[in-house]
Formats: structure tokens, sequence, C-alpha cells
């Protein structure tokens, strides 16, 4: 008599075709959450106009000022600034929206790993950034004509470089949330902001005070902001600084990813998991 | 053989210790009640043992195998459901499914949820938003979520606490069927003596992070002379 034995209900944990599904998986999340919450659809393109069109605006009354000032100066920042912050708040709220829904550990008891989930709140960030990036892009020809190819090529190095420093910023701002519990989530929004004035997103970072220019030096979105600016006056991209930034970004994405595991053994060892929303 | 061995778990909380030295295991097929009073360690000794909170002392193995260095292994053959958890509430029902079919690397995911929504009557629920069901209907949407990836061991914490006594006696005979027919291993807690009695084959009260008295219902009333599991746990419960 022969025995069979039941099919594996499931594919080899280990394998790769499982490590897929289960990014896919965290895509499929986050996608499905967002078809389903008008809001959020609505946020994607809401902020990004409304500062595309003040900066616009701005930029329009500087050049009645005589002020010389090419208007692709705000309207490039705007929309790289856009690039920065959103890959930093999308990681932040995919994963604070499994808190919010008591669903964290159902997600934690998973065969998940950090890192396949992580790689999916990444794609799934990449997916939304691109499509606020097509947004603002067409607004800003139909508005003031100005057209994004104008920072040429640099425009693919530019937005890697900051969707990357993005990514290490929403890793931190979990790791803070899983660290010191939900008040953090303050912490995932704004550490964003910090960066905002120290990397030369509106202005050189020239005029900035030698401390802070050191400071600045540190941060990959200088070099891209910076960048943006010589490529819109005509210079050539700065192939050079991009490589330093991309260097700084591979040590920062190091960097927040162990924060991000030591708060994880944090909040297991000390039973934070599932405390939360209590 | 055991599918899950646990051995001198021990988890403090500052001053608190919440499971102290605690042993156990779960053969193939077994169905284990986990009872005693609220604080008494047992979710914090559940969530032990599925990777949520790592003990101060002591190991897990399951199948064989050393959870903290077979995580990824170990947890797609276990699953888990609780009262205080919940799914994610604007996505449907089968939306749910799928996503979780997608992280258990479920094979042939289609079918799968297709027999639970089956298997759970959410058949007519399935493209409704899962913050729009009952509370009873959401537990059978966690129930199927715990059982896409037909696991060898279920870890239950308090499953029907939430329910009224018609859906709590649904989700009951649910959880016997699974237990007799497909002999699936269920590790799991209650203040429900009624369900305890008729789901558990084998009991262990905890208290203060101990497990005080284990064995059968009947074993367990004989021995403390009482006459069903609720007089056991009063006795238990009071000293
Ligand atoms: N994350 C935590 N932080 C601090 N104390 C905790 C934590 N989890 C549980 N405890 C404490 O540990 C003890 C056991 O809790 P628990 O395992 O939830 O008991 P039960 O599930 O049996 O009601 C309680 O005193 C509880 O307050
Ligand atoms: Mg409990």
């Amino acid at each position: 008599m022969t025995t069979t034995l039941p099919p594996l209900a499931t594919l080899p944990p280990l394998g790769a075709r499982a490590r897929g599904r289960r990014v896919l998986g965290v895509v499929r999340r986050d996608f499905a959450a967002l078809r389903r919450s008008p809001i959020r659809m609505f946020e994607i393109v809401f902020w990004p106009t409304v500062e595309l069109v003040l900066w616009g605006f701005v930029t329009l009354f500087l050049q009645t000022q005589k002020v010389p000032f090419a208007v692709g100066f705000l309207l490039g920042a705007v929309l790289l600034w856009q690039v920065l912050q959103k890959a930093s708040n999308e990681i932040s709220i995919a994963f604070l929206e499994d808190i919010w829904s008591r669903n964290l550990l159902n997600v934690q008891v998973s065969p998940l790993s950090s890192v396949e989930y992580l790689i999916g709140l990444m794609v799934f960030s990449l997916g939304k950034v691109a499509f606020a990036v097509a947004v603002m892009s067409a607004l800003c020809l139909a508005l003031y004509g100005f057209g994004v190819t104008a920072m040429g090529l640099g425009l693919v190095p530019f937005m890697a470089l900051l969707l990357v420093m993005g990514w290490s910023l929403g890793l931190v701002g979990i790791a803070a949330v899983l660290r010191f519990g939900e008040n953090a989530q303050v912490i995932a929004w704004s550490l964003v902001f910090v960066a905002q004035p120290l990397t030369g997103i509106f202005y050189p970072v020239s005029v900035l005070p030698a401390p802070l220019q050191t400071v600045a030096h540190l941060i990959p979105g200088t070099y891209v902001f910076e960048g943006m600016r010589t490529v819109l006056n005509g210079g050539a991209v700065p192939w050079g600084d991009l490589a330093l930034a991309a260097l700084l970004d591979v040590v920062y994405l190091g960097i927040s990813l162990a924060v991000f595991g030591w708060a994880l053994r944090y909040a297991r060892a000390h039973g934070k998991l599932s405390r939360f929303g209590e | 053989m055991a599918i899950l061995e646990a051995r001198s778990l021990t988890k403090r909380f500052g001053a608190v210790t919440a499971v102290d030295g605690l042993d156990l295991a779960v053969g193939r097929a077994e169905v284990v009640g986990l009872l005693g009073p609220n604080g008494a360690g047992k979710s914090t000794t559940l969530h032990m043992l599925l990777g949520l909170i790592t003990p101060d002392e002591g190991s897990v193995t399951m199948f064989g195998k050393d959870l903290h260095r077979n995580r990824v292994e170990v947890l797609s053959r276990i699953n888990f459901a609780a009262s205080y958890v919940d799914l994610p509430g604007t996505l449907h029902v089968q939306e749910v499914l799928e996503v979780f079919a997608d992280l258990y690397a479920v094979d042939r995911p289609a079918a799968k949820v297709a027999a639970l929504l089956d298997l759970l009557e959410l058949g007519p629920l399935r493209r409704r938003k899962v913050m729009e069901l009952s509370s009873g209907q959401r537990t059978r949407v966690q129930l199927a979520k715990a059982l896409l990836n037909e696991p060898d061991l279920l870890i239950l914490d308090e499953p029907t606490a939430n329910l009224d006594p018609d859906a709590g006696d649904r989700i009951r005979t649910l959880l016997v069927r699974l237990a007799r027919e497909e002999g699936r291993a269920m590790l799991i807690t209650s203040h429900n003596m009624p369900e305890v009695e008729r789901m558990c084959d084998r009991i262990h009260f905890m208290a203060e992070g101990r497990i005080v008295a284990s064995g059968s219902a009947a074993e367990l009333a004989a021995s403390f002379e009482a006459d069903d599991l609720e007089a056991v746990f009063l006795k238990v419960a009071r000293g």
C-alpha cells in the first residue's frame, strides 16, 4: 500500500518564490488600502499641487519685481522636495497603518521577514512617488510652462538619491515608533522637515553659516539640490558630487536599517508589539 | 512527538515576572488549553511562542527547530488569531485573505481563499469591508486568515471573547470540527469553561506565570473534587 502525502499548502518558505510572494503581499496590501480609501488617493496629489501652485506664483511675483530668478529653481525644488518627503512619509504611513488597524500582530507573526517587509514598503512608495511626480510634472508644464526635462539627464539620479534618503528617514521614523511607542509618530512625520532648511532646497548652501554648511555637506540631498540649480543654470550634471551623495545614501541606509533592527529587537524584548493601540 | 516544546520560559517586565520557568508541550493533533485569571501570563506565553516577545530565559522548539533561529520556517507552519487583533478594516474580506495568502506564500492561493470563504460562510461577505462586519463575522475572517497556510499548530488567544453566545457557539463548533476532523493541533486560551471542556484534550492552569495544575477536564475536576472546570478555576484562582 502506498501512502500519498498531502500536498504542501505553502511554497518552500525559504525559496525565492515564497520570498517574492511575501513582498508582493505587502505591496498588495498597501495598494488595496489605497484603492479603498479615496481620501488617500486625493492626498497623493493634493499637497504636491498646493505647494506647486504656491511656489509657482511666488516665482511669477519675483519675476515681476525684476528679481533674476529662473522659474525652474523653485518649481524644481518643490518637485524634488516632494520626492524626498513622500519617500519618507509613505514608508512610515504604511507601517503606522498596521498599528492603527490593529493588524500589526498579524503581520509580525507571519513568516514575512523584516527585509521583505521593508522591500515591500519601498516598492510601494516608489510607485506612489512616481505617480505624484508624473502629476506634478504635468502641472508644472501646464501652469508655468516649465518642463522637468530641463533638468536633463540629472533628473533620474536626483530622484533616486532623494528616494533612498527619504527611505532612510522613514525607517528611522518607524524605529522611533517601535522604540518610544505611538506618540513618536510625530518624529516619523517631522524628521524629514529637519532636513529641509539644511539641505539647500530653496537657496544655495553657501548662505548658511559655516558650521551648518559642514552639516549640509553630510546630507545627500544637498548635492541633489545644488546639482539641480547647476543644471538649470546651464551647467553639466555634477556626477562626482552625485557619486558622493550616493555613497552617503548607502551609509545612511545601512545605519537606518541597523537602527530599525535594533528597535524591533527592543520592542520584542519589552513586549511592546502587542501594546500598540492600548 | 511534540510539535511544540517550550522549556523554562521566563519573561519579566520590570518588577513583574509575567511568565516564570514555564514548560509546555503540544502534540500532533492535540488541543491544549491554557487557563488562568487575568494577568496569569497566558498571552505573554503565547506571544513568546509566536516570536512576538523574546523570552528572558528558556527556549521554544517547534517541529524540532529552534524558533529564534528558524523564524521564517516555523512561522509559516503555524498561525494565530486573537480577540484583540483585527485585520485591515478598509480592505474587502477577499482582499484581506489574498494579502495573507501572499504573506504565507500559499500555494494556489485563489483556490484556497475560495475554499475558506466557503468553509467559514463568508461567501456573501467577500466584497464587504472588514470594518463594516459584526464581531462574529470578523472573527470568522480572522479564522479564515489563520487557516490559509493549513497550520500544523493554531494559536488562539481568547478567540471568542468578544462574541455573543450565538456567534461564540458557531465559532466553537467550527473549532471543534477543525480539531476533530482535520486533526489540527491547537493551543488556546479562554475564560469560557464549557468551551474549554468541550475542546481541549489537555488543560494547564496558570497563576502568576506558572503552571499550577494540569490534566484533562475530568482529571482536573476529580483531583480538585469539583463538579466542573468552572469550580476548578475558582479553587485555583482563589488558592
Ligand atoms: N508588554 C508588557 N509590559 C509590561 N507588563 C506586561 C506586558 N505584557 C504583560 N505584562 C504584565 O504581565 C502579566 C501577565 O500578562 P498577560 O500575559 O497579558 O496575562 P493574561 O493573558 O494571562 O491575562 C501582567 O501582570 C501584565 O500586566
Ligand atoms: Mg491575555
